[in-house]
């Protein structure tokens, strides 16, 4: 047999088992689609912010601002706006303009809040028609002085305001009026992508943002002709120490790479779960070739029989998976293009506000849509034809000495693997080899080798189990929920590897499910035991709470302690750190720490509460003093004035005055805690509170208790998000039962034509093959509940006490995967019972 | 055909065919494989159907059975015309009045032997005639390996549960199609034997296909089969009487 015939032979099959081949084709093409489109989203969005960033800084070629000393998530430092002068004194630098962008808020007629819907509200210098900052005036003059403002003009078609309208608007240093001059946009939009704007002069945005002398950074404009490496060489030498000058490109590139790492996040999140689902996919297609060689294995002795090799046989088969293999990726390829579409819409509908961006399909993409949909389709071919190899000529006449050939020693391997996985897994994540990647190395790689092993082993408890979940069905369904119990359980092996697949699909929703619900535990009793405010105010638009906001709370007469929470990075002994800081005296009654030693109140300048473990570390002890660097530079000594246990609110922090003594960078809030006074009742307390935060739309009020119900509510949301990505994967695996099953059916054409022959009805077919799906997606069920408890547990351990420091199990979402597993199979078995039902009685006493 | 004429010897035939054809393909591939058959099967006889291979015995037995359906003519059994019945009553039919023994794969191996023998009673959500079955079982000398599973039966055993099955639950009529064609000739004498005694004794009507003159000479009565047609009977025959028959008209 030339490797022509070969290819011939794969051929025919292909077309004469059409059904298999399309089912194989779907399980390959789910897999590479959710790959492909996850890459094409995440490269489409990428390129749409790159452009958007390039064309915000195409005005400015140079930047000049404060360097900062270590990468951290500290805001950067402002510059002296005198610097400006220095600055335009060089040679080849035209223009030179302050850039501010703070926190400012119009106020309407009425006294409430203009808010854009999910934007954020920002203050920022304009210098008019020269500014740089790719701002366009689409009615009026730009603002001049402090009587003047420009708004944009989204907003104030919302809002119906006109140039020439007098309103009112919130920044750091309170509250202010002024003069519609102008109505703005950027570039040839309306609106700043959804924030609401109010632009001042530059020197009222100076005085008006409390920023004094200093702006966020002098962005530059170069002479006509003039060499912008050659101009920032020359400012260079002109810049005073932790100064810094980038280019316009630079700035850019920075700019879109903030938002692009969150782009990146998102893309290799849902590039795991479609690798999941190419996993997922691999069983499948391992089990239909699997199945398909055993109901082949006359028609392949008989290839031996009249001469073809071992070899050969094996050849064949790999060779229709590999046609089967190209056809299906290429499909998928188109199919990730509308996956993209898809994605984007749907995040969009849940209110995620992504661009419409154009397709780009990267020749990475294509290389890991081939990568993964041929790699898939011959890795899971590669065991099922050398067991075909194995077939002997003489099978064709005595069909079981094949069977026993294509008998393997599965249990062995199986649990060699399932070992291997389970200390791959367990290691990666506590002992963490090699960083990050060696954690997701080992941890990652180790729970795949648990769910091959897992999937391969569970066959030898294949047979009691679906028994045990078969019992209630022969119980309610006689004789053919009887048949149904005993197809499954009669060939244990079909049914585990049928199972896999919703195995794991089922074991990677308890997994997150336990994760959170141990998350939910841990934060729960945080909350009820740690923290001790009746009211948490957080932050909405993503960009800190004005400290206006915090004084004004603490101004209100109902509350006894109110304390905002900043933050700077610092650097100790090496190492990067977040600091906290807080008004410590407000704190104290804020929040019950778990002190250990020292005290709270009355922390002074320069000395710092720190937590248990970092103390220990560095052996430190109350009293002790210790070396810092800010992230600006700054350098400094702190003094420990206490220690605590409680790492909720992290394990460094400092006083509020300590952070203004080392930085002159806005102060933003992450979120502010308050306390109801002795005296007042919640109810009078809400009203002053609610009142009191009604000019701040961003920030988010909550009681305590609504605050725990809107972060279980996050965090049930994250666990919905999840399951609804392993969506594709579950997909597949009820197609893989279904196909399994349909396989089944065709096996034992003759026994079902018996069966109804002795008077079966249709209606009792059906139900017998309906149920047989429902025991084995089942089986699969608890198999993944188990595993994804384990699995879920484990994770939960090794995560830090501060997050998870209890393990808490949901029945709920147990019952919920079981009933879940009761409609998958319902599902998967529509096509196989009707191919059952329909089945000519005849065939019983024809088929040979 | 008026399906509210009763059949013609109703009462007297357990079943039967008037004028039944069943065609196969058009134009000049089409076969006859019954060519206007016309035949009723006493009630409490044994009838054996003899004939040259192809000659249409496995569809006459279907289309009695309600297992197919006739191009033209009608089938009976007791008083109804199977052509009248829907789908589920012609399941119904095949559960309640209908047993059946095939040459081959009789039984539904994830069942134990008892399990299949009740099978039909099974499906319809009954217990049967328990004195009956056992019985029947006892008859049959299974008694003894009523937990075993097919696989773990012998060919003849096998044979045996499935005719138990045929009997247990006391249908109008049983048809076997080649029911010892597989199996060696001392213990296909045994299940023949055994379908004679159901007749003799129990009162059972019985219609089989057999090649075998031998198998033939059980029977009350062997009616002869060629081309779709009947062409010939035999009343109480024996093995010489047949193959003397065969001989007769075979060429
Ligand atoms: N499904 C079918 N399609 C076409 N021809 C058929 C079919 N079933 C039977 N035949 C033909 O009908 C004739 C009678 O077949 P059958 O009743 O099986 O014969 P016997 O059982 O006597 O050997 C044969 O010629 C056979 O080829
Ligand atoms: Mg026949």
């Amino acid at each position: 047999m030339s490797s022509h015939s070969t290819a011939l032979l794969a051929r025919k099959s292909i077309r004469a088992r059409l059904g298999r081949t399309i089912a194989i084709a779907i399980a390959v093409m789910a897999g590479v689609s959710f790959v492909v489109g996850s890459f094409v989203l995440a490269d489409s969005l990428r390129a749409v912010f790159d452009d958007l960033f390039a064309e915000l800084s195409e005005d400015v070629d140079l930047e000049v601002r404060t360097a900062q000393e270590f990468d951290g998530d500290s805001a950067r430092e402002p510059i002296e706006v005198a610097l400006a002068d220095e600055l335009r004194a060089v040679d080849g630098v035209a223009i030179v303009e302050p850039a501010l962008t703070r926190y400012a808020q119009l106020v309407d007629s009425d006294g409430d809040a203009v808010s854009p819907q999910g934007g954020p509200t920002l203050g920022v210098s304009w210098a008019g028609d020269d500014g740089l900052q790719g701002v366009t005036v689409k009615e009026g003059e730009p603002p001049q002085g402090p009587g003047e403002l420009a708004i944009d003009k989204a907003t104030a078609k919302r809002e119906s305001l006109a140039v020439g309208d007098t309103v009112t608007y919130l920044t750091d240093t309170g509250s202010h009026q002024g003069t519609i001059s102008a109505l703005i946009g950027l570039g040839s939009g309306d609106s700043f992508g959804g924030a609401a704007i109010v632009a001042l002069d530059v020197d009222t945005a100076l005085d008006r943002f409390g920023a004094g002398t200093k702006a966020d950074a002098l962005d530059i404009k170069i002479a006509d002709g003039a060499d912008v490496i050659a101009v920032q060489r020359a400012i260079e030498d002109v810049l005073p120490e932790r100064a810094e000058v980038i280019t316009g490109e630079q700035l850019a590139e920075e700019q879109a790479d903030e938002v692009n790492s969150f782009v990146d996040q998102f893309g290799i999140g849902l590039l795991v779960f479609a690798f999941i689902t190419a996993f997922v996919s691999a069983f499948i297609i391992n089990n239909v070739f699997q199945i398909t060689i055993g109901q082949r294995l006359r028609e392949l002795a008989l290839l031996r029989a009249v001469g073809a090799s071992g070899k050969q046989v094996r050849r064949m088969i790999t060779v229709e998976a590999l046609i089967l293999g190209i056809i299906a990726t290429l499909l998928g390829i188109g199919g990730g293009v509308l996956v993209a579409r898809l994605l984007v819409a749907g995040f969009n509908a849940a209110g995620a506000g992504f661009p419409s961006p154009d397709t780009i399909l990267a020749v990475r993409t294509i290389v890991m849509a081939a990568l993964v949909g041929i790699g898939i389709t011959m890795l899971s071919v590669v065991v099922p034809a050398r067991r075909a190899a194995r077939i002997p000529p003489v099978a064709a006449m005595r069909p079981e000495v094949g069977f026993t050939a294509l008998r393997t020693r599965r249990l062995v391997i199986g649990t060699v693997i399932t070992a291997l996985g389970a200390v791959l897994f367990v290691v990666g994540l506590f002992a963490r080899p090699g960083g990050t990647f060696g954690l997701i190395a080992s941890a990652g790689g180790g729970g795949l080798l648990l769910f091959i092993g897992v999937a391969s082993v569970s066959s030898t408890i294949a047979s009691p189990v679906t028994r045990a979940i078969g019992w209630p069905v022969e119980k309610a369904f006689k004789t053919p929920g009887a048949l149904a119990r005993q197809n499954v359980a009669r060939a244990p092996r079909r049914t585990s590897s049928s199972a896999a697949a919703l195995m794991i699909g089922v074991a990677l929703v308890s997994a997150a499910a336990v994760f959170a619900s141990s998350l939910r535990a841990t934060f729960v009793d945080t909350l009820e035991n740690a923290v001790t405010a009746d009211y948490i105010v957080t932050d909405e638009s993503f960009q800190g709470l004005s400290p206006i906001v915090a004084e004004t709370l603490a101004a209100v007469p109902e509350l006894q302690a109110v304390t905002p929470v900043r933050g700077i990075a610092a650097q100790v002994g090496g190492d990067t750190k977040a600091f906290g800081a807080i008004n410590a005296d407000a704190f104290e009654k804020l929040v019950n720490p778990d002190l250990r030693s020292g005290e709270i109140a009355g922390l002074g300048l320069n000395e710092a509460l720190i937590g248990v473990d970092p103390a220990a570390d560095l052996d430190l002890a109350v009293g002790d003093t210790f070396d810092v660097t800010y992230q600006n530079g700054v350098s400094g000594q702190l003094t420990v004035a206490g220690i605590y246990g409680d790492a909720t609110f992290g394990n460094w922090l400092i006083g509020l005055d300590t952070l203004e003594s080392v930085s002159e960078a806005p102060a933003r809030d992450f979120f502010i805690i308050g306390k109801l006074a002795d005296d007042v009742d919640a109810q009078r307390g809400d009203v002053a509170v609610e009142a009191a935060m009604e000019p701040f739309p961003q920030a988010n009020v909550q009681t305590n208790a609504e605050f725990r119900k809107s972060q279980e509510a996050q965090i049930n949301q994250l666990l919905i998000i999840i399951s609804m990505l392993l969506f594709f994967a579950i997909a597949i695996a009820v197609l893989g039962i279904s196909i399994t099953l349909a396989l089944g059916v065709f096996e034992r054409t003759r026994e079902i034509g018996l069966l109804r022959a002795v008077g079966m009805s249709r209606r009792q077919t059906r139900r017998s093959v309906r149920w047989e799906a429902v025991i084995v997606s089942l089986f699969g069920a608890v198999v993944g509940v188990v595993l994804g408890t384990f699995l879920g547990i484990v994770l939960s351990l090794a995560v830090p006490d501060d997050v998870i420091s209890e393990l808490a199990f949901s029945p709920i979402i147990v019952v919920l995967i079981l009933i879940g597993a009761v409609l998958a199979g319902l599902i998967a078995a529509v096509y196989p019972s009707l191919k059952a039902s329909n089945m000519d009685v005849l065939q019983a006493i024809a088929t040979e | 055909m008026n399906v509210t004429t009763p059949p013609p010897v109703a009462g007297v035939a357990a079943a039967g065919a008037v004028d039944a054809a069943k065609y196969y393909g058009v134009g000049d591939a089409q076969v006859r494989a019954l060519d206007g058959v016309t035949i009723a099967f006493e009630t409490g006889k044994f009838t054996a159907i003899m004939g040259p291979s192809g000659s249409g015995k496995s569809t006459l037995l279907h289309c009695l059975a309600g297992l197919d359906t006739l191009t033209s003519g009608a089938t009976y059994i007791g008083d109804v015309y199977l052509a009248s019945l829907s789908d589920r009553e012609l399941t119904e039919l095949r559960r309640t009045d209908v047993g059946f023994v095939f040459q081959a794969f009789n039984l539904i191996p994830t069942l134990t032997a008892d399990e299949n023998i009740r099978l039909p009673l099974m499906l319809g959500g009954e217990t049967g005639d328990v004195a009956w079955i056992d019985h029947v079982i006892g008859a049959v000398g299974l008694a003894d390996r009523l937990k075993h599973r097919p696989s773990e039966l012998s060919g003849g055993q096998q044979q045996r549960v499935a005719v138990a099955r045929a009997l247990a639950s006391k249908p109008k009529i049983i048809f076997a199609d080649e029911p010892t064609g597989n199996l060696d000739s001392t213990t296909g004498t045994e299940i023949l034997t055994f379908m004679a005694e159901a007749v003799r004794e129990f009162g059972q009507t019985i219609v089989m296909v057999t090649h075998d003159p031998v198998a033939a000479a059980n029977a009350n009565r062997v009616v002869f089969v060629g081309d779709g047609k009947i062409v010939g009977e035999m009343a109480d025959p024996t093995p010489d009487s047949i193959l003397d028959h065969m001989k007769h008209y075979g060429d």
